[in-house]
């Protein structure tokens, strides 16, 4: 019986027991705080889980960081049951955003839970290391026209829409990324369009957080320079390859990733792919114009912007013979690289030499700063001197105009020395240079072109239409075939004695002698036929022919051409052209038929 | 015919010859002469322009390749400017005593013997070792006119720069650090043009675009 009341005693003690505990848990709530992941970077977020349990299942109040956001995505409400008592539990899903990097301390929501640690790195764009958390500001989205997907914008700012050709003009590029929508930057921007150049862009950009539209963005400015090569109207368009993160998943989630937030939210369900696109800036119209050739002076060198001079002399005073060297300032901004001068280039009582000229910048870009020319001059002459002023010749792009500036005269006292009898150098450019052979007194010859006649383009074209001419001659020679070459080869076979005869019967045939023409074809009919018939020439009369030859074919030619010859010996009748040329070409036949 | 037909190819080449030629973009009133040319140089000389003074030099030295006072003052204006001679190679310096004018007319002289021979060949009165001794002969002449024309061929791509010093640079825009910088009166020969500037090419072999304004061709372009 004992035993028994002992046994219920022990249940009630537990029951009690239970019943304080689980009335303990259910007036003190109980915090469990858990930071994932615990390292991000800019543009990152990480996920603050806050689970409370008890009978007060309140929504914690949010911790304030500096330089952390914390933003509440959504809450989850659950039962528990510990140690038979049924518990309320309520999850918070807190999306934690850095807005500058570096090791932040989450404070404890209650006392029951451990403070958190969250470390941001900067941001991790190509590669860059390097990252200076800027103030924080709103953007003027007035001018900002966002990517398709509200990812990322880049803008161009420039000072001035209506500039020179040569002129150099500093502009910013401005790329911003939305936190956690770009993944990283793939290049430097570059432009659209070959009408201007960009400058060097390999500085690393400036960086600064901001707010666009109410999101924070990563701004990065690039600033740099331009310079239109030609003049005309060219809209600057910048463009610059980045990464973006696009979500992959179904319609439905993808609405809710919409209403619920966002990078966090794609990350929490993983379905990102990475794109690289090309992030285009707006077209920003620029009007080039050319440099006006109406009032250019001379000396102009091609420098446009705004500068002033200044000079100065080495020395006050000095031997005549010693160097000295003066200095011309040029300060202002714009296109230092032409900025020229040649200083003084003939001075009376003064040898001078080819300037050199050293930039300083004042700004990274190189379009503030002076140049300084520097000349050595020597006195030659003893006294007191004057170097005249100098001047330096600009196109002002805000007045539209080419102006000139001069510097003072500079007074030097030259006292005399030995080295005034004695020139120190014998420059050609002195303009006293000696040992130059005299001028001519004639002009000489006059050409129209310094180009060689045979590179004239008239000339060639000329040259190669006859050289045509004759190629087509020469083979159309060759064309005449074996037959018409052998013919010209037999030709050639004749004893010199025929092949004289029927040049001169030629020149009988083209002066129209019909007596001395007859006269030769006769006397070279009769030098063949002798050689066929192996007799004397003078064997060969008309009635040897009548009795030897045929009354047909050449035969008949032959009588007919000894018989012309007496008629026209006799009776001295004008013959015609082609009859004589009909007999060169008959007895041209026999003579090399003669030959075979 | 014949006759006829060598009558006109003989005026097509005299008047190629004569007046064919087109003038130079900007000739001076009255044309280039190499005399004139030689007073200009030497005038610049004393005014201390060495970089005009060289181009108007070089191209007195285009129209007379052997006159020496040209070659003379040229070779003492580049010393002084520590600029080295213009040697040229050995096949130039051996054409170069003939006039380029003069080189044409051998070219036209040894095309009619080249002419010549050939198409007699159907004259059976032109005994064979005339013919080839002609063809031979034109063939030399004209040989001869195309060495000097090799010869000046690079003469007539160089240009001269007339500013004091002319910053080379690595692509046509004036921007940037210059890669290296031209003495005034330096050679360098134009490979091509862009935009206002010019892509020369040193005698050592360096090349870069230069400011068109910073140089003079030579032979001024159309």
């Amino acid at each position: 019986m004992k035993t028994r009341h002992v046994d219920c005693g022990r249940l009630l003690a537990t029951f009690t027991a239970c019943l304080v505990a689980a009335s303990a848990l259910a007036a003190a709530p109980v915090f469990n705080e858990t930071l994932s992941p615990s390292q991000i970077s800019i543009g990152e977020s990480a996920e603050l889980r806050i689970k409370s349990s008890g009978a007060d299942t309140q929504r914690p109040k949010l911790p304030v960081v500096p330089g952390l956001e914390f933003r509440v995505v959504e809450q989850l409400q659950g039962v528990e049951l510990i140690h038979g008592a049924t518990l309320a539990t309520m999850t918070t899903v807190i999306r934690v955003t850095p807005q500058i990097a570096g090791t932040f301390v989450i404070p404890e929501i209650s006392s029951t839970a451990q403070p958190l640690i969250l470390r941001v790195n900067p941001a991790s764009f190509g590669g860059s290391s390097i990252m200076r958390p800027g103030i924080a500001g709103e953007t003027p989205t007035g001018d900002i026209r966002m990517m398709e997907d509200d990812s990322a914008f880049v803008r161009v700012l420039a000072d001035r829409r209506e500039v020179y050709v040569g002129e150099t003009v500093p502009i910013a590029i401005e790329l911003g990324v939305r936190a956690g929508a770009v993944s990283s930057l793939n290049g430097l921007p570059t432009l659209a369009g070959s009408d201007l150049t960009l400058n060097d862009l390999s500085r690393q950009p400036d960086r600064k957080e901001t707010v666009v539209n109410g999101e924070p963005f990563l701004l990065l400015t690039w600033h740099t320079l331009i310079a239109p090569v030609k003049p005309g109207d060219f809209p600057l368009i910048v463009e610059i390859p980045i990464t973006i993160q696009l979500s992959t998943k179904p319609r439905r989630e993808a609405l809710l990733e919409e209403q619920l937030g966002d990078p966090f939210m794609q990350r929490r369900f993983g379905k990102t792919v990475r794109k690289n696109i090309k992030a285009v800036s707006p077209a920003l119209d620029l009007t080039v114009g050319a440099l006006p050739l109406e009032g250019r002076p001379p000396e102009f060198s091609g420098a446009v912007g705004s500068f002033q001079i200044t000079s100065d002399i080495s020395s006050g005073t000095a031997a005549a013979g010693d160097p000295l060297t003066l200095k011309m300032h040029v300060t202002g901004s714009g296109n230092f690289d032409r900025v020229d001068s040649a200083m003084l280039v003939h001075v009376e009582h003064w040898k001078s030499y080819p300037p050199t000229s050293s930039f300083k910048s004042s700004d990274a870009l190189g379009f503030k700063g002076e140049k300084t020319f520097e000349q050595p001059v020597i006195a030659s002459a003893a006294g007191p001197q004057v170097l005249p002023a100098l001047s330096f010749t600009y196109f002002d792009p805000d007045a539209r105009r080419y102006e000139t500036v001069r510097t003072s005269p500079l007074s030097v006292v030259i006292s005399a020395s030995a080295a005034d009898a004695a020139p120190t150098a014998s420059s050609a450019t002195s303009g006293t240079s000696t040992g130059l052979r005299p001028d001519r007194s004639t002009p000489g010859v006059f050409a129209n072109s310094l180009v060689p006649l045979y590179l004239r383009p008239s000339f060639l074209a000329i040259e190669s239409l006859l050289t045509a001419v004759l190629a087509g001659a020469w083979f159309r020679q060759r064309a005449a075939g074996p037959a018409g070459r052998g013919a010209l080869l037999r030709e050639r076979g004749l004893p010199r004695s025929m092949r004289l005869a029927l040049t001169r019967m030629e020149e009988a045939a083209r002066t129209g002698d019909g007596v001395r023409f007859f006269a030769l074809a006769r006397r070279a009919l009769q030098e063949t036929l002798a050689v066929r018939w192996q007799v004397s020439a003078d064997q060969i009369t008309s009635a040897e022919v009548d009795v030897r030859l045929d009354r047909d074919g050449d035969g008949l030619e032959i009588r007919r051409l000894f018989a012309r010859a007496d008629e026209v010996a006799y009776a001295g009748e004008a013959i015609r052209s082609e009859e004589l040329t009909r007999w060169t070409e008959f007895v041209r036949r026999q003579a090399v038929a003669g030959l075979s | 015919m014949k006759a006829r037909c060598v009558l006109t190819a003989l005026g097509l080449v005299l008047w190629g010859c004569a007046g064919g030629a087109q003038p130079d973009a900007q000739p001076p009133p009255g044309g280039w002469s190499s005399a004139a040319l030689y007073n200009l140089g030497n005038a610049y000389v004393r005014a201390g322009k060495p970089g005009l003074a060289v181009l108007n030099y070089e191209r007195a030295r285009l129209l007379a390749p052997d006159d020496p006072d040209v070659e003379a003052n040229l070779i003492l204006l580049r010393r002084s400017l520590a600029l080295p001679a213009d040697s040229g190679s050995r096949m130039s310096r051996a054409v170069g005593v003939l006039s380029p004018t003069l080189a044409a007319w051998f070219g036209v002289v040894g095309w009619a013997l080249i002419a010549a021979a050939l198409l007699s060949g159907r004259s059976p009165t032109l005994p064979q070792w005339v013919r080839r001794t002609a063809g031979i002969a034109g063939a030399v002449l004209i040989g001869f006119t195309v060495a000097s024309g090799a010869a000046l061929w690079p003469k007539l791509h160089e240009a001269i720069v007339i500013a004091g010093a002319a910053p080379v640079r690595v692509s046509p825009a004036p921007l940037g650090d210059a890669l290296f910088t031209l003495k005034e009166a330096e050679a360098v020969t134009i490979a091509g043009e862009h935009e206002g500037f010019v892509l020369v090419r040193t005698a050592a072999g360096r090349t870069g675009w230069v400011w068109h304004a910073d140089l003079v061709p030579v032979v001024p372009r159309r």
